[in-house]
């Protein structure tokens, strides 16, 4: 029985470093919905100006949506996908 | 002593390239955001800015004449612009135009300019020996030209600049070797591959004259190089002058610095040169209102060398096949046409 | 000379993608947990992670000791690790970019790739030689290069070059293990930088614990029946889009070659027979290389089997900057499209 849906949200992981930047973009998917993973390791890497990123899963379970697409832009605070959660 | 005409002249030189590297920086940059795409925008590519280092061209420069050979590193427009090149085509040839020095071929790290004997090239020290090729030219046909090779602390130990030392100071040649010691090659700071903090140390091995210049001063440097240049036109062999300057900027663009620590970027941001050089000229008793000239028409000169770049048409696909040789032979392409070879062999 | 491990298929259970150089960085990584002989050497390896994320979080978990920092000095440095791999150390020297081989050339191919011959194999010189290599982002002349044909024509040298993160771990795990010099060529764009990003493909799943790929193993990542093309690197990708763009007017077969010493002829040879047209793409220089090898081959094997032979190549010329002209010269998936009509006319 799933226990719900996480959100993977951009502003967790925003470094400190890029405090003044509020735009980003996926430079890389490691997952693809439907993908089990663990919490933890890294779903995606985002790039912000110069700054790589890694975004790790917040949870154990499935990513049941990708909501922004590899290349793409992101505004700071967006929620790259979903998670439910085992 | 620096009369008041070369004094505006080299701070000239250096709000020029301080301004050209900054309003390069955001021709760059667009096309490139959020995300960093090295291929995208108007300047596509690497691009090594000088912004800091303007001190260690101005003040050799000043001492040179368009005869004069200078080789310049991947890091070359404050060299190029204190040594005269075509501001116009320097900057087309950046944006990647048909008219640029080179045709579009070459890019920041490959410039040319013949009228001004200058050239760069993206291998690191690999200037150094056409330097000496030149001085070693100029000396056999008994001019008073001299040769100036440019490079970086992190190059001195690449085997290619120590056979250079070497061969200059054997053949007593009229070269000058100017390290600008930013303090990082990339990523690796200077005491973690280097094991003299002097790199003017690397010539005591070569029986070369050997100086450092330790401040971010453009006088100071005017004055080393003075002694250098001097030494090679009187016929008295090499110098090995290392100047100190700083890297205001990344390495290359793209380069987001994490491996510098923030108290590195601050203290060099505080050695300005132009600051300095411009105290200098207020002492010198030059007026504000000068000074204030001097930078109005660098920007000016900056923006229109950009603006005409951009307005140059970019090159057409099959000029890539021109320019190998300077006599192709008859009948010979770079390009032969992909000729499909039928035989009446195979079965399908 | 050791047996290679039995290949794994990479075929795995995960749905987890991973890039090129995060799978190259985790056998590194895997090999240095196991043997203390393994280390990396080269410039901006440490901080940086390599200039193209080779070593990318390297030094946080192994420190100086294994990831060391090289001052400019490919003559030295690569020297330096053929001495250290000749006294038994498992040396992973990195030349940043291939094109400076240049400045270190003679201790890699006089010195890395002789000695064990020159010395009737009384020493052996286990190193790994790894490079970044090929163009697409405007690096100019200089920067460019792929230089296969180079690598591969000199003798005594393994060489190797994957497409995909699942070639990649495999055949580094071989590269590390083996007691020859191996020159580990990566595709910049390949990679899965950020400020480069990769086209589709070589972002693939790939397994979890350490498998090796045998040398020596082309790789069919396409099957067809009517023409064979044979390439590596960064142009498998293209070859892929150009054979899926003419599904249903031209079936074409796509054979990664993987490595280039040594060659599989063998998988070449199958194909060329049974599709009698051959279309080899090469991102290096169009003359006395890489593509005029592939068809030397064909020809000698299997001549009697051909019927049209076509190689799509970077002209003879140094690489331009400007992005009209690199465009122009760099095999596109419209120029091995047009290859593969061309020879089934």
């Amino acid at each position: 029985m799933s226990g719900g849906t996480v959100v993977v949200d951009s502003e967790t992981v925003w470094p400190a470093d890029s405090e003044d930047v509020e735009e980003a973009v996926v430079s890389n998917w490691f997952v693809r919905e439907g993908t089990a993973v663990t919490e933890g390791d890294p779903i995606a890497e985002i790039q912000i100006e110069k700054v790589s990123i890694d975004v790790p899963a917040p949870t154990t379970g499935e990513i049941t949506e990708i909501l922004i697409d590899e290349q793409a832009e992101f505004q700071r605070g967006d929620v790259l996908a979903q998670v439910s959660s085992a | 002593m620096l009369s008041d005409t070369e004094l505006q002249e080299m701070y000239g030189w250096m709000v020029t390239v301080r301004y050209y590297e900054e309003r390069l920086q955001e021709e760059y940059l667009e096309g490139k955001q959020p995300a960093f795409d090295i291929s995208a925008g108007p300047i596509p590519g690497e691009l090594h800015l000088a912004a800091g280092q303007e001190a260690a061209a101005a003040g050799v420069c000043a001492h040179l004449h368009d005869d004069d050979t200078v080789t310049a590193p991947h890091r070359p427009h404050h060299v190029a612009i204190a040594k005269g090149v075509d501001l116009n085509r320097m900057t087309a040839e950046i944006f990647g135009r048909r008219t640029g020095l080179s045709k579009g071929k070459g890019g920041h790290m490959h410039l040319f300019d013949q009228d001004v004997n200058f050239a760069g090239s993206g291998i690191i020290a690999e200037g150094c020996p056409p330097a000496v090729g030149a001085a070693l030219a100029a000396k056999m046909r008994g001019e008073d030209s001299v040769a100036v090779a440019y490079l970086g602390e992190g190059a001195i130990s690449q085997g290619g600049f120590l056979e250079s030392l070497n061969l200059a100071s054997v053949q007593d040649l009229p070269v000058v070797f100017v390290i600008e010691d930013n303090d990082w090659a990339i990523s690796m700071p200077k005491e973690r591959v280097t094991d003299v903090e002097d790199g003017a140390q690397r010539a005591d091995g070569f029986d070369i004259h050997g100086t450092r210049v330790d401040h971010d001063d453009a006088v100071a440097v005017y004055e080393a190089a003075g002694e250098a240049v001097g030494r090679a036109r009187d016929g008295n062999g090499p110098t090995l002058l290392e100047v100190q300057v700083h890297r205001r900027m990344g390495h290359f663009m793209g380069d987001a610095e994490g491996y510098r620590p923030d108290a590195d970027t601050e203290r060099a941001k505080q050695r300005d040169s132009i600051e300095r050089m411009k105290n200098t000229l207020q002492n010198a008793g030059i007026d504000e209102s000068t000074i204030e000239d001097i930078r109005d028409r660098s920007h000016e000169r900056v923006e229109e060398a950009i603006e005409w770049a951009k307005d140059q048409p970019e090159p057409d696909p099959d000029e890539a096949y021109e320019d190998v040789f300077t006599n192709p032979p008859a009948g010979w392409t770079p390009n032969p046409e992909p000729e499909v070879a039928e035989t009446t062999g195979g079965d399908n | 000379m050791a047996e290679a491990d039995e290949t794994k298929e990479a075929e795995t259970t995960a749905e987890r993608e991973v890039t090129m150089s995060r799978a190259m960085v985790g056998a590194i990584a895997s090999e240095i947990r196991e043997n203390d002989d393994v280390f990396v050497m080269g410039e901006d390896v440490a901080d940086y992670g390599g200039i193209f994320d080779s070593t990318e979080g390297l030094l946080e978990e192994f420190g100086r000791e294994k990831i060391m920092d090289m001052p400019i000095s490919e003559t030295g440095f690569i020297g330096a690790a053929v001495g250290a791999a000749q006294a038994g150390m498992r040396p992973i020297a990195e030349l940043m970019f291939a094109d400076f081989f240049g400045v270190g050339m003679d201790q890699i191919y006089n010195q890395m790739a002789k000695n064990t011959y020159m010395s009737g194999s009384s020493v052996n010189v286990p190193m790994v030689l790894m490079t970044a290599v090929g163009g697409t982002y405007n690096d100019a002349a200089q920067h460019s290069q792929t230089l296969y044909g180079t690598f591969a024509h000199l003798p005594g040298m393994k060489v190797v070059i994957p497409s995909t993160a699942a070639d990649a771990k495999g055949l580094m795990h071989t590269a590390i293990r083996d007691d020859d010099p191996v020159v580990f060529m990566f595709h910049k764009r390949l990679m899965g930088i950020g400020w480069m990003p990769a086209p589709d493909g070589p972002k693939t799943p790939v397994p979890e614990d350490d498998y090796t790929i045998g040398f020596g193993e082309a790789d069919v990542k396409r099957e067809g029946d009517d023409v064979t093309v044979v390439t590596l690197g960064l142009h498998v990708h293209r070859a892929l889009e150009a054979a899926d763009g003419l599904a249903g007017e031209v079936d074409a077969e796509v054979v990664d070659l993987r490595t280039l010493v040594p060659l599989d002829t063998e998988t070449v040879l199958e194909s060329v027979r049974k599709t009698s047209r051959l279309v080899v793409v090469d991102e290096d220089y169009h003359s006395f290389g890489l593509s005029g090898e592939i068809i030397a081959w064909a020809t000698e094997g299997a001549l009697d089997d051909l019927s049209a032979v076509s190689r799509v190549t970077m002209p003879d010329a140094p690489i331009p900057y400007a992005r009209p002209l690199e465009q122009e010269v760099n095999p596109g998936t419209e120029d091995i499209a047009d290859a593969i009509q061309d020879v089934s006319e």
